[in-house]
Order: C-alpha cells, then sequence, then structure tokens
C-alpha cells in the first residue's frame, strides 16, 4: 500500500495544492514562546496522507518543539493543529486549547524520542505492552478478579507485542530488560512500542542519532518498509542528510523557528537561503 | 499486513459459560502451574511451600506445648501474629503505591485510620439512638450500627479508597518531595479530625447535629464488635482464630496485588515510575493512573484498619499516629519495595522485632538483674529503642543492601551498577546516588520543562550540508 499521494512533487507552499481529505496534519499559525524565546514563530505546515515529511534546520530550529506541540507535550502559545479531522490545538481569541499527550496517541499519533526513553528495567515485550496501554479495554477490576476479557486481551495483546517485536527484528530476546539492548536494538525498540500504540501517522525524532553507516541504511530501509506494509505517514527530524534526501517526500526547513524553505528534497538543497542557514552567507555566495 | 498496527480488540467473551471456563482453567491448571514453577526455581518453590504449612502448623504447634515454654522463647503470640498480618496487608497495600506507580505516600496511616473508624461506626453501639442490626447473632433492637464483617470490609475499603482518591485528585499533579510533604500533612490531620470530632454542632438542611459525639474523642470508640463468620468469632479473645482470618485477607491482598501487578495497570504504573513523561506519550493517562493506584492502596489500608478495630473491640486516635506510617514504609524499603513477598517480610519482621523480640530481651535483661544484683539491667527497656534499632538498621541497609531484603529485580537493577544477577547479595558496587534514588524515586520538575523533552540537539558527525 503505497501513498496514495496526489500532490506534484516540488510545489511550494503545499497548501491549496492537495485536497483537504489527503491532508493528515494540518497546523497553522502555530507558535509557541518560551519566556521571551519565540522558539516556533507562526508556522504552517501540511502533512499528506502517506508521506514520508522531514523536518531539518540548524540546532535549535524549534522542530522539536514543532514536534512536541502536535503530540501535546506543549502547549502552543498559539496556533491551531488538526491531525484526521480531530483538532489537537484549537486559539479562540488569547484560550489556547490542546489535547493531552495520551489523548493525541488515541488519535493514532506515535512517536521515539530524540534521546532513547525506554522505560528501562521493563521487558522489551513489556515496552510494547505498554505501547498498546491506550487500546485495551479491561478495567482494573477486571485485573483483580482476571476476568475472561482481561485474560483473552492480555493474550491477544502478547501475541500483537511478539509480531510487533518480529516486525523490528527483536523477537529473540523478548524478556530482555530494554536497558540491556544494544544501542541499536533500543532504537528500534522504540519504535516498535511507538507502532503498539496503533499511529496513523509515525514522529520520529533523529532516529539514526549514533548510528554508523550500515546501521543508518538498514533504518532508511525499515522507515520505508513503515509506509509500503503498514500505510503510515512519517515525520522525520534527522540530520543525516543522505537519509533526509534519500526517503523524503517532502522538506520543510526551520530556522529560527520559521519556515525558512519547503518543497521536494532537490527543490531544497537547491534553495540558496537553505545553503546559508547551513553554511552561511559566503557559502550561499559561491554556491 | 496492517493488521500488526491496528490494535487488539476482543470481542464480548460469552458471559456465563467463558467465567466457568476461566474459573474451571484456575481450578484444573494448577497443578501445572505448580510444576511449571518449580521446574523453573525449586528451592523458591519449597522454601514456599514450607512456609505456608509452617504458617498454618504454628499455631497448632503454639497451642500444644506448654505456656511456661512459650513465655520463655522469643515466639510471637496470636496477638503479634495477627498485627503482622494487619501491617502485612498495609505494606502490600503501599507497595502498590510506592513500589509499582513511585508515588511517595507518607501519610498512609491516614487511610488505616478511616478504615479503623469505618468499622467502629458500622459495628458499634456508638451511635445508641439508632438500632440497624443486620445479620448478626445480636437481638433486633440492639442499640447502635451492627453490620456484619464482611460489609464493613467492603465499605472500609470503598471509603478509604474515595478518601484516597479526593486527597489525590488535586496533589498527584505534584511530583516527588511535594507529594510526599502534602500526604505527611493529610496524615497528620485525619487522626486529629477523628480525636476532635466530639461536640459537633452542625447543620445543614435536615442534618442537625447539636454537641454530637461522633468518634469518641480521644476515648475513642468501644466496644466495637468482633468478626464473626458462621457464629464463629475472631476477637482479640478468641486465641489463635483470628490468625487463621488475618491469613485469609493477607492471601487475597496479596492474589489481588500481583494480579495488579501483571496487567494492563500494573504496566502503567511501571511505565510512570520508569519516565512518566514517555508513559504519557505512549497513551497512558498518567493523573488517572497514579490517581488508581493511590485508591487501591488506600482501600488495602482501610481494609487493615477495619481488621485491627474489629480484632482490637475498640480504636482511638492514638493509634494512628504519624510514627505508624513511617513504620509502614520502613517495612517496604526492608523487606525489598516492588516485591510483594518482600514487603511482607519487611512487616513480619519488624513487627516480630518490635512487639516480641526487644520485650524478651527486656524480660530476660531483667531475669539477668534480679540474679547478678544488677538492678540497673532490669530497668532497661528495649522496647522503647524499636525506632532507634529500627532507624540504625535503615542506615546499615542504605549502606549494605538498598534494595532491601527480597528485592524486586527492578530495584536491585536500579540501585546497582552492575547487570542484575551479579548484583544480588553483593555488597561492593554501589552508586552513591542508590540512597536518594529510593526515597525519592521521581524526579521533582515543574509541568512543562523544555529541558526534559528537548535535550540539546547534536551534531553527529557525518552531517552533510546540502551542497
Amino acid at each position: 500500500m503505497t501513498a496514495g499521494v496526489t500532490y506534484a512533487p516540488g510545489l511550494t507552499p503545499l497548501t491549496g495544492q492537495v485536497p483537504d481529505d489527503q491532508i493528515l496534519v494540518r497546523s497553522r499559525k502555530v507558535t509557541k514562546r518560551f519566556g521571551g524565546l519565540v522558539a516556533v514563530n507562526a508556522v504552517d505546515f501540511d502533512i499528506p496522507r502517506g508521506s514520508i515529511v522531514s523536518l531539518i534546520g540548524p540546532n535549535g530550529a524549534g522542530k522539536t518543539t514543532f514536534f512536541n506541540m502536535i503530540t501535546g507535550a506543549y502547549v502552543p502559545t498559539s496556533g491551531e493543529i488538526s491531525f484526521d479531522g480531530h483538532d489537537i490545538v484549537t486559539t479562540k481569541g488569547s484560550k489556547v486549547r490542546s489535547l493531552k499527550p495520551h489523548q493525541v496517541t488515541a488519535l493514532g499519533i506515535g512517536r521515539t524520542f530524540q534521546n532513547i526513553r525506554l522505560f528501562g528495567t521493563m521487558s522489551a515485550l513489556d515496552n510494547v505492552l505498554v505501547g498498546q496501554h491506550v487500546h485495551l479495554r479491561s478495567r482494573w477490576w477486571d485485573a483483580v478478579i482476571r476476568s475472561p476479557r482481561n485474560h483473552a486481551e492480555e493474550e491477544a495483546s502478547i501475541e500483537r507485542g511478539h509480531e510487533l517485536l518480529r516486525f523490528v527484528g527483536l523477537d529473540e530476546r523478548p524478556h530482555a530488560w530494554a536497558r540491556n539492548l544494544p544501542y541499536g536494538d533500543q532504537r528500534r525498540l522504540e519504535i516498535a512500542r511507538a507502532l503498539a500504540t496503533s499511529p496513523k501517522l509515525l514522529l520520529l525524532d533523529e532516529p539514526t542519532a549514533g548510528m554508523n553507516a550500515s546501521e543508518t541504511r538498514d533504518l532508511t530501509d525499515f522507515i520505508r518498509r513503515l509506509r509500503s506494509e503498514l500505510g503510515l505517514t512519517v515525520l522525520l527530524i534527522e540530520h543525516d542528510m543522505r537519509v533526509v534526501m534519500g526517503i523524503s517526500d517532502r522538506v520543510t526547513v526551520l530556522d529560527y523557528g520559521e519556515v525558512l524553505a519547503e518543497g521536494s528534497p532537490d527543490e531544497v538543497r537547491a534553495n540558496p537561503r537553505v545553503i546559508e542557514a547551513y553554511l552561511g552567507r559566503g557559502a550561499a555566495e559561491g554556491a | 499486513m496492517s493488521s500488526l498496527i491496528s490494535p487488539v480488540r476482543v470481542e464480548s467473551t460469552g458471559g456465563l459459560p467463558s467465567w466457568l471456563r476461566r474459573i474451571g482453567g484456575t481450578v484444573t491448571g494448577w497443578p501445572a502451574f505448580y510444576r511449571a514453577q518449580y521446574a523453573s526455581n525449586p528451592r523458591r518453590v519449597i522454601l514456599l511451600t514450607l512456609m505456608v504449612i509452617g504458617i498454618f502448623v504454628y499455631p497448632i504447634a503454639y497451642q500444644a506445648v506448654p505456656s511456661s515454654i512459650t513465655r520463655a522463647l522469643p515466639i510471637p503470640s496470636s496477638t503479634v501474629v495477627v498485627f503482622m498480618l494487619i501491617f502485612g496487608i498495609m505494606a502490600i497495600g503501599l507497595n502498590i503505591v510506592i513500589g509499582f506507580a513511585g508515588l511517595l505516600d507518607l501519610g498512609y496511616v491516614a487511610f488505616y485510620a478511616i478504615g479503623a473508624y469505618t468499622a467502629a461506626f458500622l459495628a458499634s453501639p456508638h451511635f445508641g439512638g439508632l438500632s440497624i442490626v443486620l445479620f448478626s447473632d445480636l437481638p433486633a433492637g440492639f442499640p447502635g450500627i451492627h453490620l456484619p464483617f464482611s460489609v464493613i470490609l467492603i465499605l472500609a475499603a470503598a471509603v478509604a479508597a474515595t478518601f484516597g482518591a479526593l486527597l489525590g485528585a488535586p496533589t498527584l499533579r505534584l511530583r516527588g518531595d511535594y507529594l510526599a510533604i502534602v500526604t505527611l500533612g493529610f496524615g497528620e490531620i485525619v487522626p486529629i479530625f477523628f480525636k476532635n470530632l466530639v461536640n459537633v454542632n452542625f447543620s445543614f438542611l435536615f442534618i442537625r447535629l447539636e454537641n454530637a459525639n461522633l468518634t469518641g474523642g480521644p476515648l475513642g470508640i468501644n466496644p466495637i464488635d468482633a468478626p464473626s463468620f458462621f457464629g464463629i468469632k475472631f476477637g482479640v479473645i478468641s486465641g489463635w482464630a483470628p490468625v487463621y482470618l488475618g491469613l485469609g485477607l493477607v492471601i487475597i491482598a496479596i492474589v489481588i496485588a500481583r494480579n495488579l501487578e501483571r496487567s494492563r495497570m500494573g504496566r502503567a504504573w511501571m511505565a510512570i515510575r520508569e519516565d512518566e513523561i514517555a508513559a504519557e506519550m505512549m497513551g497512558v493517562n498518567t493523573v488517572r493512573t497514579k490517581l488508581l493506584a493511590f485508591a487501591l492502596g488506600a482501600a488495602f489500608a482501610g481494609c487493615a484498619g477495619a481488621l485491627q478495630a474489629s480484632y482490637q473491640g475498640a480504636t482511638t486516635s492514638d493509634f494512628f499516629m504519624f510514627s505508624t506510617s513511617i513504620l509502614v514504609v520502613i517495612m517496604i524499603i526492608l523487606g525489598g519495595i516492588g516485591n510483594i513477598w518482600g514487603v511482607l517480610l519487611g512487616a513480619v519482621v519488624v513487627q516480630y522485632v518490635d512487639k516480641t523480640l526487644l520485650s524478651w530481651i527486656g524480660n530476660r535483661l531483667s531475669d539477668v538483674g534480679a540474679a547478678t544484683g544488677l538492678e540497673q539491667l532490669g530497668r532497661i527497656n528495649p522496647s522503647t529503642f524499636s525506632f532507634l534499632l529500627l532507624g540504625i538498621t535503615l542506615v546499615a541497609m542504605m549502606r549494605f543492601r538498598p534494595e532491601g531484603f527480597l528485592p524486586s529485580r527492578q530495584r536491585a537493577a536500579e540501585l546497582h551498577t552492575a547487570p542484575p544477577g551479579e548484583a544480588l547479595g553483593s555488597s561492593a558496587l554501589f552508586e552513591e546516588e542508590g540512597v536518594i534514588e529510593e526515597l525519592d524515586p521521581t524526579e521533582p520538575g515543574g509541568e512543562e520543562d523544555p529541558e526534559i523533552l528537548e535535550a540539546p540537539d547534536e551534531t553527529p558527525g557525518d552531517q552533510e550540508p546540502p551542497p
């Protein structure tokens, strides 16, 4: 199931070019201030269904802050974000309302973290089971009396947990503690845990950080599989330009909290403002 | 294909037949379960089996031996055993709050008091103006409210859980130290509240109280009906019978706590303890889940309180001191936070030392004093040193074995740098932070801390800027 993306590649900006029902995430004028610091400034950003979109930019450009607003971890100072027909953030006058992170997760946004945040002394399988938590229906009294519903749900979720571990290639040691796994496995376990939340959109925050060239290649292929086999839409924050240019349908460049450029990888690569932001004015003039 | 991504859905499970299959499976599955456990860890299973047999045989043996011998030995009497079990229930409950969910609750005694007073209100002649006698061998028209113990137990749990939820709702947004301080205050307020509700003047709608004596003040409520099942009384004067009642309740507590630990809720509690923000991001409603831990923990204390009041036949606010909260915390730290068997062992050991061993040592000292003429020896009362000893033990434990006698695997790993298998029992490999971590498992922090989620960006070495 490849993307049903119907937009013409390379159109800047995307707004108005893609039918509304093809847009999974829509953000309008999203701003976040930390005290006097404007981390994200009036960002408009669309993610088409079934696409792989990358968010790049120099350090401190506001990429992770933007991530955290989509997932409900930060409440924006102003702006609107909607996901799959549901409002995540709405602004009415000066009143900003945001869903809580667990509500956003229930809608279908899964994420990983820049610095791995697994539940260290829980097993790999338990980590994935926590990911399924939001969709499980047993109540505490079901657990207390081990009701048939609880029993059936536990067995089914453990079964699915093993399947997810198999999908990311971690099925050999399901009972090993997360913190005892090798680094690359921990990254993959984080993805498995995010997949367990049954997402439509997967947010990956620097998934290849700290990986060598061959691990990076494996992960790039794996991200493609997430789309082709599971039909996911992927939003990626990434510093490794080979990864970004290799798998993205679209790239958005943030700098000082504002959208600097947006378009296909080739367009962004050729954009003089992007080169300037990364390498400085002299390099841009030389290019 | 995309079945991997779609959540697990359990269709309706078919009502009664599926229940019968579940129960049947549990009953017939026992031998296989026991064999499997034995195969995986024979020493543990043998030990546990011997313990269970020992607990049931002990009362019989105690009664068979002449009292001159039992008095000479440092072995616990029936009252001490019942208190071991009461505190065992409390330790199991507090372990849900502190051990599973990582919430430091220093006011746990409040729920113990609430449970005890619930029992006192509902099974005593205290409210003499009323006469509500249900399923009791007392004659109809007997003054006061008299409900059967099983009902009282459920009500005490429900009332304590309600107060747990009421306290938790505004305070569980706090973390670590702040939560501990608020619960500590609650633990002080509740017993004082019970102590002072003597001359209550209150008028609201049709409720009118004038100089009402609600709680008996410092004198407490007395007498309270002893627990009674099928005509058998389980009061303090019934000898060893109450031990079996306590054992039954402890076993129920163990089963409930273990079922919770291995459920969706138990995993959510542990996820919150490990990393609250990641748990929230993975879809755990942290506020509600923490509230549940708090309320369920309180329910255990409520049951323990009801058992204590009914067993002793009296309750006063002096039973419920701040030191009781600390005592339960010490029990679970010594026993091994997070492990149900560990905290149970902690309760048994602390109660044994406090109530049996120290007074036995005191008696022996006075014997020696009388024999040798050193009267000063006879005046030493080791029972008054119990908190000093507990404090020293706690400090020593923090230094040499911070994870407790029978630690959970998680705690042992958290407190040692070495892999868990090696770390158990060795004393050479400690992190100094271990002590702090044991007492404060959650990080303090504001609600929205940019540093938590946004670590400084790192520039990987192989970054390739666009050409």
